[in-house]
C-alpha cells in the first residue's frame, strides 16, 4: 500500500512548491490514472513515489510517503526501486542497453537475483508481453510499441509489487498505446501489481484503470472511482481535461432528466446504455 | 551507414570467441598498424580485417565500413598533402602550394593506417554484445563499472543523438535553415541551429538516463554482478597466437 | 494547390517494396485536410513530400503551380510551414522574439518587415517577448514554434501530430490558432492519430493503407467507411462507432448533442 501524507514539494532553486498538501492512499493491486493539466505535477508525484525525490532530485520535501511500510526519505533509493518499478516518458533514455537480453538482465544482475533463477525470470517477462522474439534483437531497431514493450519486460522480470508509468504511450500510435494499456490490465489483474500511470489519453485510463486521481496546479482535486470522477465531468474540465464524448453523451442525457443514466466510459457501456433505454421506452410503449 | 555500430546475431567463431579475446585481438591490430612501416604490411593488415569480417558473417558491414573509411580518408589525404611539402615535387599547384612525393607517401601511410585501426573496433561491436564487453572489462580487467558503463553507454547513445541531429536538421530546414546546401562551407556556419537544440536534447536524454539505470540498481554493482561467464577454448589461445604473429610481422616487416 | 501526380517513395532505393505506392490526390487552396491510417501507412512520409524534404522517387509533386522536385526544402519553407511533433528540435534561440525573427531573417525578410511581423505575432499569441523558450512548458514551446512558422505567412501548414506531448487545453490553442489561419486561407494539411480532433477540425480525410490512399472523403463519409477503417486499423470517432452500432437510423449522429437529440427523439416517439 502507498499512503502519501500532506506531501509538498519544491524544487532547489525553483520559486514556489510544485504539488501542495497531497494526501492520498492507494492500495494494493489498484490500477491508477494520473491526470491533469501540463506542469500540474503529475511527473513530480511519480518521482515522489518511486524516491526520486528526494535522492535524486533535491528540494523541500514536506510530509511523508510511505511504500509497504518504508519510509522514502529514510530508505535508500535502491530499497525502494525493489518495490517500484518505474518506466519513463521517453522511450529511448530509460534503456541501458543495445540489446533487448541486455537489457532484461541489468536489473537483475543488479539486485542480486540468484543466477539460477535470471534464465527463468527473463524467459517468463518476454513471454507474458509477447515479444520473446525480440530477444537478440538490437533495442534501436524496434519501434516505439516494442521499445516500451521491453522496458516493461525488463522491469517485470525484477517482480516489482508496484509499476509506475509516465506517459508510456506519449509518442505511440493508438494501437500500440492500446496494447501497452491491455498489458498494464494483464499485470494489475493477474498478478496483483499496483499499476500507477499518468496518462494524458483520457479514453485509455476511462476504459482500463479503476480510479483517477486529477491534479491540477500542485493540488489533488479528486481521487476516487474512475466513474465516480466521470460524473463531475465539469471539474475535469476546469482541469483542462476532456472528457470521453461517451461521457459527456450520458451526461447530457442526465441533464435532460432521464434518470439512472450510468457513466459510460467506453463505446461498449454507452451502446449498452442506450440499447435498454430505448427497450425500456418501446416497452413501456407497448 | 545507419546502425554500423549495432551487435549482428549470427553463430560464426568470432561470436563464439571469449570477449576479451576479441578486445586484445582488436588492440594487436591497432597496435600492429601504428608500429608498421610498410605499405604492403598495412594492406595486409586490411585485408586481414575483411576476413575477420567474412569469418564474424559481417562481410557486407565490413565493406560498407570500407567504403566509409576511404571516404573519410580522402579528407585527410588531402589535408596532409597540402601541409607536407618536402621531398621531390610532382604537381605544382597555383598560390606556391605543391604535392610532393613525401606529402603523398605520408598520406598513403597516414590512411592505410587509419584505415586498418578503426575497422578491427568497429567489427569487434559487431560481433560482441556490448554487455559482453562491458562484463569481461569489469570481471577480467577489473576495470571499475562505471568506467566501462560509461564506455558502452556512450556507444549505444551514438545512434540515439544520430537519430536526434537528423531529426533536428529536418525540422531547421523546414524554417528554412539550409542545411540541404550542396555548400561545405555554407553548411558549417549553420552550428547554431543545430547545435542548441542537440545540447538540450543529450542533457535531457542523460539525465532520463541516469534515473532509469539508478532506479535499477545502477549503484549496487559489484565486480561480479554479471551474469554471463566467458570460459576459454581452443580457439581463443588461436587468436592470441594470431595477434602475437601480427604484432612480430608488424616490428620484422 | 497541392497535386500528387502518381507519386511513389521508397526511403531505401534498393527497397523491393515502395512506402507509397502511387498515390495521386488534389488538394485545393484553403482546404483542411487530414491524413489517418496506421503506423507505416504513410502519413508522415506525404506530409514530407509536400514540403520537399523528401524527394518522390517516381512522379510529381506540384506545390501552387511548381514542380518542387528539383527545389530545396529550405526554400519551401516561406510557403509550406512545418509544425514538428517536437518544437524542441527547433528551438534555438534565447529569447522568444529572436526564434520568432530567425526563420524571417533567413527568409531574407528586411529588419523592419521582422521587427514588424514579429511584433504582431507576438501580441496575437499573448507572448512575453524576453521570455527564454527552454524555460517553459513544452506546449508553449509548441505555441512558439506555431507562431515562428505563422510569422513567415505560409499558403500551406502541415501538422505532425499536433496532439503529441500536450494537454488538452494546449492542443485548443494550437487547434484554433490552425483554425484561424484556414478561415483566411491557409491550407492545413495534418497527421493525426486522435480521431476526435480529426473530426472536429477537418473538412476531407485521407485514409492511408500500406501506402496507399484508400479512402478520400468528407470525415462524416470516411469514418463510416467500414472497409477503409478495417484496413488502415482505425477505430472511428466514439459517436460514429455508436452510431454504426446502434444502427437504427442512431448511425447519421456524428457529435454528442446530436446523439443525444436522436436518444431523445426516439423516446418521445
Amino acid at each position: 500500500m502507498i499512503s502519501i501524507s500532506d506531501f509538498s514539494f519544491k524544487y532547489d532553486g525553483a520559486e514556489k512548491n510544485v504539488l501542495n498538501n497531497i494526501n492520498m492512499t492507494i492500495e494494493d493491486g489498484d490500477f491508477l490514472g494520473i491526470i491533469g493539466h501540463s506542469g500540474a505535477g503529475k511527473s513530480t508525484l511519480t518521482y515522489a513515489i518511486n524516491a526520486i525525490i528526494p535522492h535524486y532530485y533535491k528540494g523541500d520535501f514536506y510530509g511523508a510517503i510511505n511504500i509497504d511500510g518504508l519510509d522514502t526519505v529514510d530508505t535508500n533509493l535502491t530499497d525502494i526501486s525493489k518495490l517500484v518499478g518505474s518506466v519513463c516518458q521517453d522511450i529511448d533514455s530509460q534503456m541501458v542497453s543495445a540489446v533487448v537480453e541486455d537489457e532484461m538482465l541489468y536489473g537483475l544482475e543488479n539486485f542480486d537475483i540468484p543466477k539460477e533463477e535470471i534464465e527463468e525470470r527473463i524467459c517468463s517477462a518476454l513471454n507474458e508481453i509477447g515479444i520473446s522474439h525480440l530477444r537478440k534483437r538490437n533495442i534501436n531497431s524496434l519501434s516505439g510499441g516494442q521499445k516500451q514493450k521491453v522496458a516493461i519486460a525488463s522491469i517485470i522480470a525484477l517482480k516489482p509489487k508496484i509499476l509506475l508509468l509516465d506517459e508510456p504511450t506519449g509518442e505511440l500510435d493508438p494501437q500500440s498505446s492500446r496494447q501497452v494499456f491491455l498489458l498494464l490490465k494483464e499485470m494489475s489483474e493477474k498478478h496483483g501489481i499496483t499499476v500507477i500511470v499518468v496518462e494524458q489519453k483520457i479514453m485509455l485510463l476511462c476504459e482500463f484503470a479503476k480510479h483517477l486521481a486529477v491534479i491540477d496546479h500542485g493540488k489533488l482535486i479528486v481521487h476516487d472511482k474512475v466513474e465516480k470522477v466521470l460524473e463531475s465531468s465539469e471539474i475535469l474540465e476546469q482541469s483542462g481535461i476532456n472528457c470521453p464524448r461517451t461521457v459527456t453523451l450520458s451526461n447530457a442525457l442526465r441533464k435532460q432528466g432521464i434518470e439512472n443514466i450510468p457513466v459510460c466510459k467506453t463505446v461498449d457501456e454507452a451502446e449498452k446504455m442506450v440499447k435498454s433505454l430505448i427497450e425500456k421506452e418501446d416497452s413501456l410503449n407497448d | 551507414m545507419k546502425g554500423f555500430l549495432d551487435y549482428v546475431d549470427k553463430d560464426s567463431i568470432l561470436h563464439r570467441l571469449n570477449p576479451l579475446i576479441k578486445i586484445f585481438f582488436s588492440i594487436c591490430i591497432c597496435i600492429a598498424a601504428f608500429i608498421s612501416d610498410n605499405y604492403f604490411f598495412l594492406l595486409g593488415l586490411i585485408a586481414v580485417d575483411l576476413i575477420i569480417g567474412l569469418m564474424g558473417k559481417v562481410f557486407d558491414r565490413a565493406l560498407s565500413l570500407l567504403k566509409g573509411l576511404v571516404k573519410i580518408s580522402i579528407f585527410f589525404f588531402i589535408l596532409q598533402i597540402l601541409f607536407v611539402r618536402t621531398g621531390n615535387v610532382i604537381f605544382a599547384l597555383p598560390l606556391g602550394i605543391n604535392i610532393t612525393e613525401d606529402g603523398v607517401l605520408l598520406a598513403l601511410k597516414i590512411v592505410l593506417r587509419l584505415i586498418s585501426a578503426t575497422m578491427p573496433l568497429a567489427l569487434l561491436v559487431s560481433v560482441t554484445q556490448m554487455s559482453d564487453l562491458s562484463n569481461v572489462m569489469v570481471k577480467s580487467l577489473g576495470i571499475p563499472y562505471k568506467y566501462a558503463f560509461t564506455f558502452t553507454t556512450a556507444i549505444r547513445f551514438i545512434p540515439v543523438f544520430s537519430n536526434e541531429m537528423s531529426g533536428i536538421m529536418e525540422a531547421q530546414t523546414a524554417r528554412g535553415v539550409e542545411f540541404d546546401t550542396k555548400n561545405i562551407f555554407k553548411k558549417i556556419g549553420l552550428v547554431l541551429p543545430l547545435c542548441m537544440p542537440l545540447l538540450i536534447s543529450s542533457v535531457k536524454k542523460i539525465n532520463s538516463g541516469a534515473i532509469a539505470a539508478e532506479v535499477r540498481g545502477f549503484n549496487l554493482r559489484t565486480r561480479n554482478s554479471g551474469y554471463k561467464s566467458y570460459r576459454f577454448a581452443f580457439r581463443d589461445f588461436i587468436g592470441i597466437l594470431i595477434s602475437a604473429a601480427l604484432i612480430a610481422g608488424s616490428i620484422l616487416i | 494547390m497541392i497535386e500528387f501526380k502518381n507519386v511513389s517513395f521508397s526511403y531505401d532505393s534498393k527497397a523491393k517494396e515502395h512506402t507509397i505506392k502511387d498515390v495521386s490526390f488534389k488538394i485545393e487552396k484553403g482546404e483542411f485536410v487530414s491524413v489517418i491510417g496506421s503506423n507505416g501507412a504513410g502519413k508522415s512520409t506525404v506530409s514530407k513530400l509536400i514540403n520537399g524534404l523528401l524527394k518522390p522517387s517516381s512522379g510529381d509533386v506540384i506545390i501552387s503551380g511548381t514542380n518542387i522536385k528539383t527545389v530545396p526544402a529550405s526554400r519551401l519553407s516561406k510557403e509550406v510551414g512545418f509544425l514538428f511533433q517536437n518544437p524542441d528540435r527547433q528551438i534555438c534561440c534565447d529569447t522568444i522574439k529572436k526564434e520568432l525573427s530567425f526563420g524571417l531573417k533567413l527568409a531574407g525578410i528586411s529588419e523592419e518587415e521582422t521587427e514588424a511581423r514579429v511584433m504582431e505575432v507576438i501580441r496575437d499569441f499573448g507572448f512575453e517577448p524576453d521570455t527564454n523558450p527552454f524555460l517553459i512548458s513544452r506546449g508553449e514551446r509548441q505555441r512558439v514554434a506555431l507562431a515562428s512558422l505563422i510569422a513567415l505567412r505560409p499558403e500551406i501548414i502541415i501538422l505532425d501530430e499536433p496532439t503529441t506531448g500536450l494537454d488538452y487545453n494546449e492542443c485548443t490553442h494550437i487547434m484554433e490558432k490552425v483554425k484561424e489561419l484556414n478561415s483566411v486561407g491557409v491550407t492545413v494539411f495534418m497527421v493525426c492519430h486522435d480521431m476526435e480532433l480529426v473530426l472536429d477540425y477537418s473538412e476531407r480525410i485521407l485514409v492511408m493503407s500500406d501506402g496507399k490512399i484508400i479512402c478520400d472523403s468528407v470525415p462524416h463519409n470516411a469514418f463510416r467507411n467500414e472497409a477503409a477503417m478495417k484496413s488502415a486499423c482505425i477505430i472511428p470517432p466514439q459517436i460514429i462507432e455508436l452510431g454504426i452500432r446502434l444502427k437504427n437510423g442512431f448511425e447519421s449522429a456524428d457529435t454528442t448533442d446530436e446523439m443525444a437529440s436522436l436518444i431523445a427523439e426516439r423516446r418521445n416517439s
